[in-house]
């Protein structure tokens, strides 16, 4: 019994310090973002949400997901327009980089997992992906992109986005409780 | 001499009609006038900016009559829609644009796009 308690213990401390030890391994691996890389990334998040709501407006038969997914389409579409203006005006061409292309490789594998389901299925995951979705992209805006962004109007735009990321997450939320009884 | 009766009786009735609707009519006009500046004075404009995934304020105090201006400066579009009975409804707010309605009660309201969005009109 005492042994059990020690190699919980053990094995406790061994996950946690590995858990550590490859989120400061990342944290080394993670550059600075320059403010083109930014913009890259910033269109692709918003881009990728777009693909997973046409895919939503398609297959869904439910009308809080549809609608949901509408606004989706349309907002993260209102969000790239502005972005697109901003480097247009500012003369900065976005740049792909190693975050866009990790989002990209996430965002095949999310959209063939969607392809692949119907239903009330097709529904509960489009809209538990969209839920972790904005998680992590609010994550990343208020973490990464933010506090990189080197030209004012740009951390301007990205921190004017952060309560609509954060509206949607919460709409998501409410659409998603009733997939969860 | 029925003659100069029947004018002198019509010239009376004539000046009594225009003394008594000099004297009555006048003070009454002018004050039904003060009474329409007052009014027209007392009716403001108010302003809700949306921003920020926000009704700025969220909760407004008004008077029945005033007008109250919804301004859309956010990065998406909008709606102002009544939580009862489709009361009002503002059709979509574009980016920049502005909606307004004047007063009729008291109101809960929110973006029918974004659920979350909320606001009210209390008429106090």
């Amino acid at each position: 019994m005492k042994f059990l308690k020690i190699f919980t213990k053990a094995a406790i401390c061994v996950a946690v310090s590995t858990g550590f030890l490859s989120l400061s391994a990342d944290a080394q691996k993670t550059t600075k973002l320059t403010d083109p890389e930014i913009a890259s990334v910033a269109v692709t998040a918003n881009q990728i949400d777009i693909d997973y709501a046409k895919i939503a407006e398609k297959k869904s038969q439910n009308a809080d997901v549809i609608k949901f997914a509408q606004t989706m389409a349309k907002d993260h579409q209102s969000v790239i327009d502005q972005a697109v203006a901003l480097v247009t005006k500012l003369g900065v061409t976005p740049k792909t980089n190693a975050t866009t292309k990790s989002f990209l490789a996430g965002a095949a594998k999310t959209r063939a997992m969607l392809n692949s389901k119907k239903g009330n299925a097709f529904n509960k995951a489009y809209i538990d992906n969209e839920v972790a979705y904005h998680k992590a992209a609010i994550n990343e805006v208020e973490t990464v992109l933010i506090p990189d962004a080197t030209n004012a109007e740009l951390k301007s735009l990205l921190q004017s986005a952060v309560p609509l990321f954060k509206a949607h997450l919460a709409h998501a939320e409410m659409v998603q409780k009733q997939f969860s009884k | 001499m029925r003659n100069s009766l029947r004018v002198f009786r019509n010239s009376v009735v004539f000046l009594c009609t225009l003394f008594l609707l000099n004297g009555c009519s006048s003070p009454d006009n002018n004050k039904a006038k003060d009474e329409t500046v007052k009014e027209k004075t007392s009716q403001t404009t108010d302003t809700v900016v949306l921003k920020q995934m926000q009704f700025i304020p969220a909760i407004l105090n008004v008077k029945i009559g005033d007008t109250v201006v919804w301004i859309n400066k956010d990065l998406v579009d909008h709606d102002i829609t009544s939580d009862k009975d489709k009361a009002f409804y503002s059709d979509t707010l574009h980016v920049g644009k502005i909606w307004k309605m004047v007063v009729k009660d008291s109101a809960a309201y929110h973006c029918s796009i974004h659920p979350t969005m909320k606001g009210e009109i209390v008429v106090k």
